[in-house]
């Protein structure tokens, strides 16, 4: 299926036997098969070194995997072209631990760095930075520098930034390993909210509290492989 | 548009964040550039130097005394019949002699065999100017012709080639040791473009990372510093016009000889001329100073 039927599909995320092995012979991600439905809220969970970043890496195509098939809102990138991988990461959002925020920029230049960077033009930039910072309830703090935020805060602004190019997909690769409990929540109510739009959510975590409030699916790796895979699941290791 | 200009305003941040290394980097440029115009002028000037000299070649054919002033026309006539003959002058024996004293004035002893004699010695002289002083010795032997021989005492042949042949030897290793210094500028110029992109995506790591993630296509991340790498050249050769341009109004009076003839002179050369070299330089630099960032990408841009 090519890019130009994109998310007209019954499995946002579909993947075949993936293994991912690094030289000389470390397989970080071993024979996965899974597959998550539009507008589902999936963690993956596991211990530190079983492969849940990796998988994530190869949801946006950071990294590519050694076997297998992955196909991406029925886009194969298993083999995905260097040229396209800007194309793929327009529609997946991403969010991380350490937040990736210049700190020479603005919270308005921040998040608008994403569209200005993709070639978007001035009116759409001032039309959708506002609109994103409401949703994460930093409109009134656009004109801070990200050492003038809390980490609670500054998470915010990484998923706002996440959010401007209206991805259908949104990984977050351990959001919420730098905040205290109260910014924890507060990052995953915002993420709930921002599943309950219809984005497909990735949620990469080691928080067993987190994984339990969800409610939601929870796909357990250990060493690289898929132990467990429960609708409404529960922190289990 | 707006990718283009977001480009150029990238690199005009780049530039401005590594200012130090930036402008070491428009001053390597700089020499290069000035090392090249030092050739290119003394190109100019020595071609202007040896026409000068050439010029100023010419044979006198000096006739006995007594030949009638018809004879001493016919000669001057079938002479400017020559091909090789640009332009005949006629000296009458007063001119003649004035014109010796002045040649000789320094050496006492022939002013003194002079007044020895005591009267006028020479007779009229031709004075021959050729279009190229590869043609004397045709002009030379010409004169050896029967009908002229008997009349003529002398032909004094002014040979300037040794003169010329040393210019052109002086000029030539002056030429090949600029041409030499040229090549390490420039060379130490793209080695210094080199760090100076390396830096630039040290700096920038952070920004280029975000870029990646956010769905920046490779060219726009790249496309900065090629423009920056075009931003040193136009730096360089602005700066280079503005140093060559006062060196040359110094030069002007002092070679102003060496430019009879030419409109303005070294200046008039330069006004109507310079806009073509710097254009040049500016289009050479470009490309070379964009080949070393392209090759810096390749090797520290992981994108």
């Amino acid at each position: 299926m090519g890019r130009a039927c994109l998310w007209q599909v019954d499995f946002m995320i579909l993947l075949k036997n993936i293994s991912k092995i690094y030289p000389p012979n470390i397989a970080a991600v071993r024979d996965v098969h899974l597959h998550i439905r539009p507008g589902e809220f999936v963690s993956i969970v596991g211990q530190s070194g079983t492969g849940k970043s990796t998988l994530a890496k190869m949801l946006y195509a950071e990294e590519r995997p050694t076997k297998g098939k992955i196909e991406v809102g029925g886009w194969d990138i298993t083999h995905i072209k260097n040229s396209d991988v800007p194309l793929l990461r327009r529609q997946i959002g991403v969010v991380f631990q350490d937040f990736k925020l210049l700190p020479r920029k603005t919270v308005f230049e921040n998040v608008s760095f994403a569209l200005e960077v993709s070639g978007a033009t001035n009116k759409r930039i001032k039309e959708v930075v506002p609109q994103v910072l409401k949703i994460v309830n930093l409109h009134e703090k656009g004109h801070r520098y990200p050492g003038q935020l809390s980490g609670g805060e500054q998470q915010r602004v990484s998923v706002a930034r996440a959010l401007v190019h209206r991805p259908k997909i949104l990984v977050a690769d351990e959001p919420t390993g730098n905040l205290d409990t109260f910014n924890t929540q507060e990052i995953m109510e915002l993420l709930k909210k921002i599943n309950e739009f219809g984005t497909t959510v990735v949620l990469v975590t080691h928080n067993r509290e987190v994984v339990n409030a969800l409610r939601k699916r929870v796909i357990t790796l250990s060493d690289g492989e898929i132990v467990s895979d429960v609708e409404e699941g529960r922190y289990k290791l | 548009m707006t990718t283009v200009f977001r480009a150029v305003k990238f690199a005009l941040q780049n530039f401005i964040r590594n200012l130090w290394l930036s402008l070491i980097t428009v001053s390597m440029m700089m020499f290069t550039l000035l090392t090249i115009n030092m050739v290119v002028m003394l190109n100019l000037v020595a071609d202007n130097a040896i026409s000068y000299v050439e010029n100023k070649v010419e044979v006198s054919v000096y006739f006995k005394e007594g030949v009638s002033e018809e004879r001493v026309a016919t000669a001057a006539s079938y002479l400017r019949s020559l091909a090789q003959v640009q332009d005949v002058r006629t000296v009458t024996p007063e001119q003649a002699l004035e014109r010796f004293k002045e040649r000789h004035k320094r050496d006492e002893k022939i002013l003194a065999s002079l007044d020895e004699v005591g009267k006028n010695p020479f007779g009229p002289t031709l004075v021959v100017k050729a279009k190229d002083p590869s043609g004397f010795p045709f002009i030379l032997e010409s004169l050896d012709h029967p009908q002229f021989k008997n009349d003529i005492r002398e032909k004094d042949f002014d040979n300037f080639e040794a003169l010329i042949g040393q210019i052109r030897n002086t000029v030539s290793q002056v030429r090949l040791f600029g041409i030499g210094l040229s090549v390490i500028f420039l060379f130490l110029a793209l080695l210094v473009v080199v760090n100076t992109v390396r830096m630039g995506i040290f700096i920038h790591r952070e920004e280029i990372g975000v870029m990646r993630l956010v769905g920046a296509s490779s060219t726009f991340i790249r496309a900065p510093f090629l423009i920056e790498a075009v931003l040193y050249t136009v730096l360089a050769v602005a700066l280079t016009a503005a140093i060559t341009l006062p060196i040359i109004s110094v030069l002007d009076p002092k070679l102003a000889v060496l430019f009879e003839g030419t409109p303005g002179g070294l200046i008039g050369v330069f006004q109507k001329e310079g806009w073509k070299l710097l254009l040049g330089e500016a289009v050479i630099l470009s490309l070379v100073s964009m080949a070393a960032t392209a090759f810096a990408m390749r090797r520290y841009l992981k994108i």
